[in-house]
């Protein structure tokens, strides 16, 4: 067996602080203390939260490295300008979506089968904040695209559990109940439907601590009925923009105060088509941008709304023999464990980039004390977004 | 059980190859942690229906290991034993089904956050063995982009990088250049399962007969063998069992009764062929992604003296359950296709590079009915261009540098 020399997580952050102040001028955080929009004290009262993640993984050479760069114009020209970038964030857990995507709203490695869909065992953020800061069931809400993820709304901790949960809405499941509901709709809408190559059926395995959402509630959630959302679907290109339009439903009919949202067509790299991969990475771009001008333009969000975006983990390095490149992440390598952050609201400073490796469980914690709950998690605050 | 105790008659249920094999190497295997230990009778367990090229390869391993002086291999092996694996790991029966056991030890080296640690120690151990001798002149040939324009100025990009990007090549004789040199070169040098064409789709009308040394095959060719596979793929999802169980399922499959009489008599090329799809991700719905593949696999597994790889455009995107049960795929991608046929191509060149002596490797990958391609050998440098008319026989010369 050969093992060629593998790309470390710093030469990973270098290359993309270089591409970054080449390409748009960021400052460094520890230069950059100006771009504070509001003073804290007068924004803390009602804020939102938004996480977006991208389920699937994507690598520095399709985004963020230069020649990745005509991929993610939005996020890049758009979003950077606007926000604090973190280029070496860590995942040193199970490089698995299910699993990876728990121990982000956890804040904690989860160990369990990522194939099989069940509780976390730790509580999760919406648990930590509805519990202590006393939040109604509407205001927490998970949209996911996958089947296997209705039970990450909240943990199996008996100290937490389904009553603090947030909903879950996983919009696949939604449209092809209510396809199933119209028995006389001939039209395809199966490219809506699909999973990754990966996983096609996930394995659930029973539990009442669940929050899914389901057909029946449908229009008295979303006020929308079922007819009006398969027509909405028809006009959509791929399930992340199906959640990206249940997203700005609830924020229309609940503004709830925290949400998250995970992407997840680019995953389709599993199937070894690249220019696939790449095209999911573009409609990611293009949807991180149109979520945060709805953001901005929403009474309720508007200048008082941190919203997070974080791919769960990177993938396989091309020249990585025990991998196949972008099309896996399996070796367990830097590469394919390193990924970014990037933050935008009225109390984080624009234009900035923050050297330092953090790491992905350090969300939790964070978002924690920002909102005012403290979170029993092994990760840490990251003191440049306080 | 633990490799300690391992015997000769543990090895009854092998081929007499296998068994003969496993027999010389006992010493080694019973010295093998149980993080590692199956993962070598992986390997002598199949040995039967391996390329010549691993079987050798897994002897100079073996040897290697077994030259080393005791306390330095013990001191490259602590790490591996060192890793925890649960009691009732050691219960399966992993002389038996060395596979099963393999794939269960990568669930938990994940679960466990061992899986870096066993990275690590079995790169220490690997790279403590020198590579064999060879110094053979590799030859790698792509075709791709039929049906798409490729007349951007990125075509091909990260190959370019490395070598010269031509112009001029002369297209209506590329073909025939080019399988007339995989002919040439195959009576020149024989070699068993040394010189290979895989094509995506209906192969180019072959000027030779299929021999021992050049092996051709292609995507429709394999049809019977995918089709056998999506049926249990779709079986499988009308079951709704789990990716991962899915996955267990498919690696099983072995070479099904009518590959002799369809496929091929040779049961090196059954499980090889077989294994492309049951061990392949998108191989089966994606002509582009099972030539990448077929690529890796040969490099890794056969490694080659000649390959020609052709990507022909796939089939357009749909539900995977579409596709998996074969409805409505007609409608090809050429576009999407060529984009994905230029990263294939570079995985292509990376992997025969990785097993090439630096210098001995030529590459040439064309868009074909173009006169656009790329040129990479001793002969070239990286990054250039070339507005030179030239054959594609002239053009392998200069990358030679003849």
């Amino acid at each position: 067996m050969n093992f060629s020399r593998f790309t470390t997580s710093r030469e990973l952050a270098a290359s993309r602080r270089d591409f970054l102040r080449s390409a748009i001028g960021m400052l460094s955080a520890t230069s950059a203390r100006s771009g504070l929009a509001l003073p804290l004290a007068s924004i803390r009262p009602a804020e939102k939260t938004i996480v977006v993640t991208f389920g699937g993984g994507a690598r520095d050479e399709e985004t963020f490295a230069e020649e990745g760069q005509e991929n993610i114009p939005n996020l890049l020209n758009t979003l950077l300008p606007q926000g604090t970038f973190f280029p070496q964030v860590r995942n040193a857990g199970i490089l698995g979506h299910y699993v990876a995507t728990a121990s982000i709203v956890t804040g904690v490695y989860e160990r369990f089968n990522n194939f099989v869909a069940q509780p976390p065992p730790n509580p999760t953020l919406f648990e930590y904040f509805r519990r202590e800061l006393r939040r109604p069931l509407t205001d927490a809400w998970v949209i996911a695209p996958s089947n296997g993820f209705q039970k990450i709304g909240c943990s199996s901790n008996s100290g937490f559990g389904a009553r603090f949960g947030a909903g879950v809405i996983l919009p696949k499941r939604l449209l092809s109940a209510a396809r199933a509901s119209m028995p006389n709709q001939t039209d395809q809408l199966q490219y809506l439907l699909q999973d990754n190559y990966e996983m096609p059926e996930y394995e659930v395995r029973s539990s009442s601590q669940e929050r899914e959402m389901h057909l029946d509630t449908l229009e008295s959630t979303l006020r929308l009925s079922v007819d009006d959302f398969v027509k909405r679907a028809r006009t959509l290109d791929s399930a992340d923009e199906l959640s990206l339009f249940i997203m700005r439903r609830l924020m229309d009919q609940h503004a709830p105060s925290l949400m998250m949202l995970t992407l997840h067509d680019m995953d389709v790299a599993h199937s070894g088509a690249y220019s696939l991969y790449i095209d999911a990475i573009r409609r990611a771009d293009r949807l991180c941008a149109e979520l945060w001008q709805a953001v901005q333009s929403h009474p309720e969000y508007k200048n008082r709304t941190t919203v997070y975006f974080m791919p769960d983990f990177g993938r396989d390095a091309d020249d990585d023999p025990a991998g196949n490149g972008f099309q896996h992440h399996r070796t367990g390598s830097d590469m394919a464990r390193t990924t970014w952050l990037l933050a935008l609201g009225p109390h984080v400073r624009q234009n900035a980039v923050v050297e330092r490796p953090i790491e992905s469980i350090d969300l939790v914690p964070t978002i924690g004390k920002h909102l005012g709950f403290d979170a029993k998690t092994p990760g840490r605050y990251i003191e440049e977004l306080r | 059980m633990s490799p300690e105790q391992l015997q000769a008659e543990s090895f009854s249920t092998y081929s007499p190859a296998a068994r003969a094999f496993a027999v010389q190497h006992l010493a080694l295997l019973r010295r093998l942690p149980l993080s590692i230990c199956p993962s070598f009778l992986v390997q002598i367990s199949t040995l039967d229906t391996c390329f010549p090229t691993e079987r050798s390869f897994l002897q100079h391993q073996c040897a290697a290991l077994e030259a080393i002086q005791r306390g330095e291999l013990d001191a490259l092996l602590a790490p591996m034993r060192s890793i925890t694996l649960p009691p009732e790991m050691s219960a399966m029966n992993w002389v038996k089904a060395p596979d099963l056991f393999v794939e269960r030890l990568s669930e938990v080296l994940w679960a466990s956050g061992q899986i870096n640690g066993f990275h690590q120690a079995s790169r220490a151990l690997f790279a403590a063995i020198p590579d064999p001798a060879d110094g053979r002149e590799r030859l790698l040939l792509i075709t791709l982009g039929r049906g798409a324009d490729a007349s951007r100025g990125s075509l091909l990009k990260k190959l370019a990088r490395q070598g010269l990007r031509l112009e001029a090549l002369q297209a209506d004789t590329a073909a025939q250049e080019m399988m007339s040199t995989l002919r040439q070169r195959s009576e020149r040098t024989p070699e068993d399962y040394g010189h290979w064409y895989v094509d995506g789709g209906e192969r180019w009308a072959a000027p030779v007969q299929q021999s021992a040394s050049l092996i051709q095959t292609g995507y429709n060719d394999l049809a019977p063998l995918r089709d056998h596979v999506l049926e249990r793929m779709q079986t499988f999802l009308q079951q709704k069992g789990g990716a991962e169980s899915m996955r267990t399922s498919l690696a099983s499959i072995g070479p099904p009764a009518f590959a002799g009489g369809r496929i091929s008599s040779d049961p090196v090329l059954q499980r090889f062929y077989t294994e492309l799809f049951t061990k392949g991700s998108g191989t089966q719905v994606f002509s582009t992604s099972f030539v990448q593949w077929s690529g890796r696999e040969l490099a890794r597994r056969a490694k080659p003296s000649t390959l020609l790889l052709r990507y022909v455009p796939r089939q357009r995107n749909r539900g995977l359950n579409d596709m998996i049960a074969k409805q409505s795929g007609d409608t090809l991608e050429p576009e999407g296709s060529l984009i994905d046929a230029e990263m294939g191509a570079f995985y292509n060149w990376i992997e025969m590079n990785r097993i090439s002596t630096p210098g001995k490797l030529t590459t040439l990958a064309w868009a074909e009915d173009s006169q656009r391609a790329v040129l990479i050998g001793p002969g070239t440098r990286p990054n250039t261009l070339s507005h030179q008319r030239v054959t594609v026989l002239e053009a392998l010369a200069f990358a030679r540098g003849a």
